[in-house]
């Protein structure tokens, strides 16, 4: 069975995309949509078929994984790049729980969005969306993941803006496009300091790795590192503008926008982790780059605590779990900037599934309450709708790491990884654990404003309150039990380590050279779980007594944050706008109107010269019979002087 | 025969198209769509067929120069590329501006004809003054139909159009005097064989009026005046043809005539990537402030010709397939822009950015079109403008990191000027209650959705664009050093390479040893070793042959390294 073709995998998802979205325009003139009931069955069914194909690919992969070239892309002199694709331990992770997961929130979608005009074209954005994801992890050379790189940016863009009737939306959808393009740049450039270094052979994964380890085994390591050093700084640009991390973050709090299913897919499962992927897939090279390295892991931090901070100040839902996402994804940036690239991409796993769940949850509370997303209007909701609520109390012990839950285990295994790598180990931890707890507490607030205590909103909207549909609870209930389960894969303190073992040949020998170069005096596991434990435990509790019995302030209009909160939450919005909008404005202000007026004037000028000149030689173009034979007497005059002065022109 | 049909049919077809009813749309427009439909085919025969020339017709005589000026055509695959762009964009055209309630569809398409006659003579010409006279014969056309069907202030923009890019071209016409009175015919070779024997500065005063001529024709900053009310100005489905076809004659013109045969220094090289470059910036800064959405397109347009100037002059070895897919890519992508914009201002009757909106609503078939051209406008991957524009970036990147920096903030830009573009087009709620005039028609639709597909073939297959490239390729250099047996034509063919010196070396075979042995080392099987080096190796081996024999070395050198691979092979 496993001589299926990889190709099939990105297949599935692009065909769909095809038919919905020829569906959506034929049916976009008529007053009805097109029957919901196919259209959910054909999005639903065929990232499902992709996942089957996953799965038995997967089941039945050779160690060293199986790659398959489909055919040349770009051949031109210097250049070079074909479409292959290769399946291998971590490209087997991403998609399976990618086409997975994917499925799932699909799944939810058809309730999420039902009796929306654009059904139709929603799932076809959502295919897209499936067809990139995949293109960039099973792609096997950088070019080709750029493709899915872009492409995933793209459906971004298009479903944040899905209700493009609002405004507003469009402005979020344009900004993540924009700023993901700034990362994107930074991935282009560093494609081609690669070229430079290697030929556009080295675009590709494997040709790479043999050319890190063929300089590694020559000793030729300073001779390229001032270059890998800048190419790794690129890459990491790109990563931090598609996995929201600090300088590049604004658009993800913004992104929220979009359908909550869109969150729950692209904003926290799947897409943002696609930097993290790409560092652990280029591990071989950031092995090498130990300043960085260091720059990765000051940046996670920083990420982690600031946005952790920021989650505690918001009273949209999902901005809490935006911030929450960040936050997350600092800690696996943490991870892969001291190496520890199984850990990262571990986390990311079960990241997946807990935040997916929190996601889904989220959605179906908006959905009972009939759009309201301000947690102050909430409250006492685990009555009205018990399933729901389990279903995010799980993913909530998830997040914060309470013991035997997925993210504990991956969340404790990072903190571990850090206190072990080198001097500044132990600072990195100290401030990993008191970002925990800050996780602990903002989660904390969360559950407690929705499901606890008594409703706050208005009476009439009290007796709408209803449970999701069966189609919406099913996945988040399969999603719960992965934020529960997810984390035995890898669960070192009863031994199980076989997540580490299917990433090992991909990652393995990286993290073995990384870790030659700093050893640690070996502490007990025990000892860190414990501290994290504590850590969940005392943040839960901070939530409770500061949250537990106050009053909510009482609503009023806008949900943002104001005053000092405003300013921790826009902090990055302000350093854009002061340090890359208002610059850019004013040099367009400065062409338009000052240069191009220049410009306009010379030439205005130089019109009007030669229309007054013209006009002058009207004067003598009058019924002046005589002066004007004398002209022409002149003339030639002149003319045949000149001629015999130069002694014949021609 | 092909090429003559090509240059000499649109024409006739503009006479023969006087004999149809002038009051009646439904004839003439049948007649024009059969004539567009009929060159569309020629000339992707012509891509097809390669390279190809007639034979040298003497035409006449100018007084005091030695030989005679040719009726000479020739194609390689730049120049077929832009005669199809020429005749698809005219098709398009003729289609677009049936729906739009043209009052005389006969005298546009008349004027629409003559104008792809003059275009294809343009891209098709071998002869110096034969190019010239198509240079210069496009303008005709073009402005008559500005001033006859553009918009308020079409007579204006017609004057301001003819005007600027005839005078740009004025000195150009006389330095290309100058030169045929000492050259031996105003064929390419003996052009530059001719100003071989001129005084430097008189070398560079013939550049700069070439330069002039051009920069004015692409347009490059600051000679970009005429551009910015001629496209908004003329009726759209001509403004999709004049950027995405006749502005490329400049881009076109730098490629064929200004490199083969000037000898260029580095100083005027790297002053007209930076020309480009500047250009790329500025037309994307004023794109950002833009307020009418054709104006908005005009800048959007300058910008991506700013960039393949700069391509151009960044002479690295992939410098011509790069611009040539970014041309392509750009004319097309710019040029259905134009006319969907078109069928915008059609609908709404405006063109004013913050009075239009809402027209997802309305139109789907039609936003659905802007949006997915907007969006691959902006070189998105798996559309050739990513082709175009990443391979552009690599030959920009040989020239300095900062260059290409540059380019990258104009990408930035890009994104940032096109997504408010088509979020105040077709996003948001209507301002105010629009015309209602004829909506997209299904030819219409679907002839602009064919170019989108296009696009998107052109991304994953670039070969087919990439493969027709014939103009400096080893039989060009072979010819050119055979049948100049003179210093100039290998100085020329030099001039192209520029910094030919910076080959990548291919890998040496003790390299390749250490490379499978490490490979070995890591567990990879036997077979998949042998793959992997012929790949590493394959693409060094083809990149250093194709290198060697464009500089027009002896390529004697290069298959070592596949000897090498076959020892390896025969070891293992």
């Amino acid at each position: 069975m496993t001589n299926l073709p990889l190709w099939l995998i990105p297949l599935f998802p692009l065909v769909a995309t095809i038919l919905l979205g020829t569906i959506a325009v034929v049916s976009s003139g008529g007053k009805k949509g097109a029957a919901e009931g196919i259209v959910g069955a054909l999005a639903v069914l065929f990232p499902a078929m992709s996942f089957a194909v996953v799965a038995i690919l997967a089941y039945g992969m050779p160690e060293a994984g199986i790659r398959e070239t489909l055919c040349n892309w770009i051949d031109i002199p210097l250049f070079k790049a074909d479409i292959g694709f290769m399946f291998d331990g971590l490209s087997r992770i991403m998609l399976l729980f990618v086409t997975g997961i994917g499925t799932l929130i699909t799944m939810y979608s058809i309730g999420y969005m039902h009796g929306d005009r654009g059904f139709a074209r929603f799932f076809a954005y959502i295919n897209l969306f499936l067809f990139s994801m995949i293109v960039l992890v099973l792609s096997d050379n950088l070019l080709l993941t750029f493709l899915g790189w872009e492409g995933v940016g793209l459906c971004s863009y298009l479903l944040i803006g899905f209700w493009n009737k609002d405004v507003n939306n469009c402005k979020a959808a344009n900004k993540a496009f924009i700023v993901n393009r700034v990362g994107d740049i930074g991935f282009l450039l560093g494609m081609l300091c690669l070229v430079t270094v290697g030929g556009s052979g080295i675009l590709n994964y494997d040709a790479l790795t043999s050319f890190i380890q063929m300089i590694m085994t020559a000793g030729h390591v300073e001779i390229v590192l001032p270059v890998l050093s800048l190419t790794g700084l690129l890459f990491f640009i790109g990563c931090t503008g598609k996995s929201a991390q600090i300088p590049l973050l604004t658009w993800l709090p913004d992104a929220m926008a979009g359908p909550t299913p869109v969150s729950a897919l692209i904003h926290a499962a799947t897409m943002v982790t696609s930097g993290v992927y790409l560092l652990a897939r280029l591990g071989s090279m950031f092995a090498i780059l130990p300043v960085v390295l260091d720059i990765i892991t000051v940046i996670g931090m920083l990420t982690a605590f600031w946005a952790a901070m920021a989650g505690l100040f918001q009273n949209d839902i999902k901005k809490v779990l935006a911030y929450s996402t960040i936050s997350q994804l600092g800690y696996m940036f943490m991870a892969a900037g001291v190496c520890a690239f199984d850990a990262s991409i571990f986390h990311v796993f079960t990241h997946a599934f807990f935040k997916a769940a929190l996601f889904l949850g989220a959605g179906a509370v908006i959905h009972a309450l009939a759009g309201e997303q301000d947690m102050r209007k909430m409250g006492g909701l685990v009555k009205k709708t018990p399933v729901t609520a389990c279903v995010m109390i799980f993913a909530f012990f998830a997040i914060i790491g309470f013991p035997g839950f997925a993210g504990f285990w991956s969340k404790d295994l990072i903190l571990e990884r850090l206190f072990m790598s080198g001097p500044m180990g132990p600072a990195f931890y100290v401030i990993g654990l008191f970002t925990a707890v800050i996780t602990a507490v903002y989660m904390g607030r969360l559950i407690i404003l929705t499901f606890f205590g008594e409703y706050r909103g208005s009476k009439e909207s009290e007796e709408h309150i209803h449970e999701a549909p069966a189609c919406m609870l099913l996945p988040m209930v399969i999603l719960a039990f992965g934020a529960i389960f997810a984390g035995y894969l890898w669960a070192d303190s009863i031994g199980i380590t076989f997540f580490r073992d299917s990433l090992a040949p991909v990652v393995g020998s990286a993290q073995a050279y990384a870790a030659t170069m700093h050893s640690a005096a070996h502490v007990n596991p025990m000892i860190f779980a414990g501290l994290g434990t504590l850590a969940a435990l005392l943040g839960m509790f901070i939530a409770y007594k500061v949250y537990g019995n106050a009053r909510v302030p009482a609503a009023k209009g806008s949900s943002a944050p104001e005053g000092r909160k405003a300013t921790w939450t826009f902090f990055f919005d302000y350093v854009h706008k002061y340090c890359g909008i208002i610059p850019v404005q004013v040099l367009a202000w400065i062409c338009d109107v000052v240069v191009d007026k220049i410009l306009q004037a010379t030439q205005w000028t130089l019109g009007a010269i030669a229309t007054i000149l013209g006009d002058g030689a009207t004067v003598i173009q009058v019924r002046k019979v005589r002066l004007q034979v004398a002209f022409s007497v002149a003339g030639v005059a002149a003319l045949v002087l000149v001629v015999l002065l130069t002694g014949g022109l021609i | 025969m092909l090429l003559h049909i090509l240059v000499l049919a649109p024409f006739i077809a503009a006479i023969l198209m006087v004999a149809t009813s002038k009051e009646d749309p439904k004839s003439s427009s049948r007649l024009a769509f059969i004539f567009g439909l009929a060159f569309v085919a020629l000339s992707v025969m012509l891509i097809a067929a390669g390279n190809k020339a007639t034979d040298p017709i003497e035409w006449f005589r100018i007084p005091g120069t030695k030989g005679p000026v040719y009726y000479y055509l020739y194609s390689h695959g730049l120049g077929a590329w832009m005669v199809f762009l020429s005749t698809a964009l005219s098709l398009v055209a003729l289609v677009s501006a049936r729906v739009t309630s043209c009052k005389n569809y006969r005298n546009f398409a008349i004027g629409i004809f003559a104008l792809m006659g003059a275009m294809n003579g343009t891209f098709l010409a071998a002869d110096a003054v034969l190019f010239f006279f198509f240079f210069e014969a496009m303008v005709i056309p073009a402005a008559i139909l500005i001033a006859g069907f553009g918009g308020e202030k079409r007579r204006e923009a017609a004057m301001t159009f003819a005007i600027y890019t005839l005078v740009g071209s004025a000195p150009m016409m006389i330095s290309l005097l100058y030169l045929l009175t000492i050259a031996d015919n105003s064929l390419l070779l003996s052009l530059a064989m001719a100003l071989q024997q001129l005084p430097a500065g008189t070398q560079a005063a013939i550049l700069a009026s070439f330069l002039l001529a051009f920069v004015v024709k692409t347009p490059i900053f600051p000679f970009h005046g005429w551009q910015a009310i001629t496209y908004s100005e003329a009726p759209a489905p001509l403004s999709a043809i004049l950027t995405g076809a006749m502005s490329k004659a400049g881009v076109f013109g730098f490629i064929a005539w200004i490199l083969p045969i000037f000898p260029l220094n580095m100083g005027i090289v790297s002053t007209m990537m930076w020309l480009g470059l500047a250009t790329a910036v500025y037309g994307a800064l004023m794109a950002l402030r833009a307020t009418d959405g054709k104006k908005l397109l005009a800048f959007s347009s300058m910008s991506h010709l700013g960039i393949a100037v700069a391509g151009v002059f960044s002479l690295s070895e992939a410098m011509l397939p790069a611009v040539l897919v970014l041309l392509v890519a750009h004319g097309l992508c710019a040029g259905a822009q134009f006319f969907l914009m078109g069928i915008a201002e059609r609908m709404a009757g405006t063109r004013e950015l913050d009075k239009l909106g809402g027209l997802a609503g309305n139109s789907p078939v039609f936003s659905t079109l802007f949006g997915a051209l907007g969006v691959m406008s902006l070189a998105v991957p798996g559309t050739a403008g990513f082709v175009g524009e990443f391979t552009v970036l690599l030959s920009l990147w040989d020239m300095g990191p900062l260059a290409a920096l540059v380019m990258g903030f104009t990408m930035i830009l890009s994104a940032a000027y096109m997504l408010r573009f088509i979020q105040k087009v077709i996003f948001g709620k209507a301002s105010g209650s629009y015309d209602n005039g004829p909506r997209t028609s299904g030819l219409e639709g679907a002839s602009i959705g064919v170019m989108a597909v296009l696009l998107l073939v052109f991304g994953f297959h670039p070969a087919f664009v990439t493969d027709s490239l014939h103009l400096f390729d080893e039989e060009a250099v072979e010819q050119m050093t055979d049948a100049g047996k003179d210093a100039s034509a290998e100085e020329a063919a030099e001039a192209d390479e520029g910094d030919s010196e910076e080959l990548p070396q291919a890998m040496t075979p003790e390299e390749i040893a250490q490379l499978d042995s490490s490979l070995k080392a890591n567990g990879f099987s036997d077979e998949e070793r042998k793959s992997l080096i012929t790949q590493v190796v394959g693409a060094e081996a083809a990149l250093a042959l194709e290198s060697r024999v464009q500089a027009g070395l002896d390529s004697a050198a290069a298959p070592t390294n596949e000897e090498a691979l076959n020892k390896e092979a025969s070891n293992d």
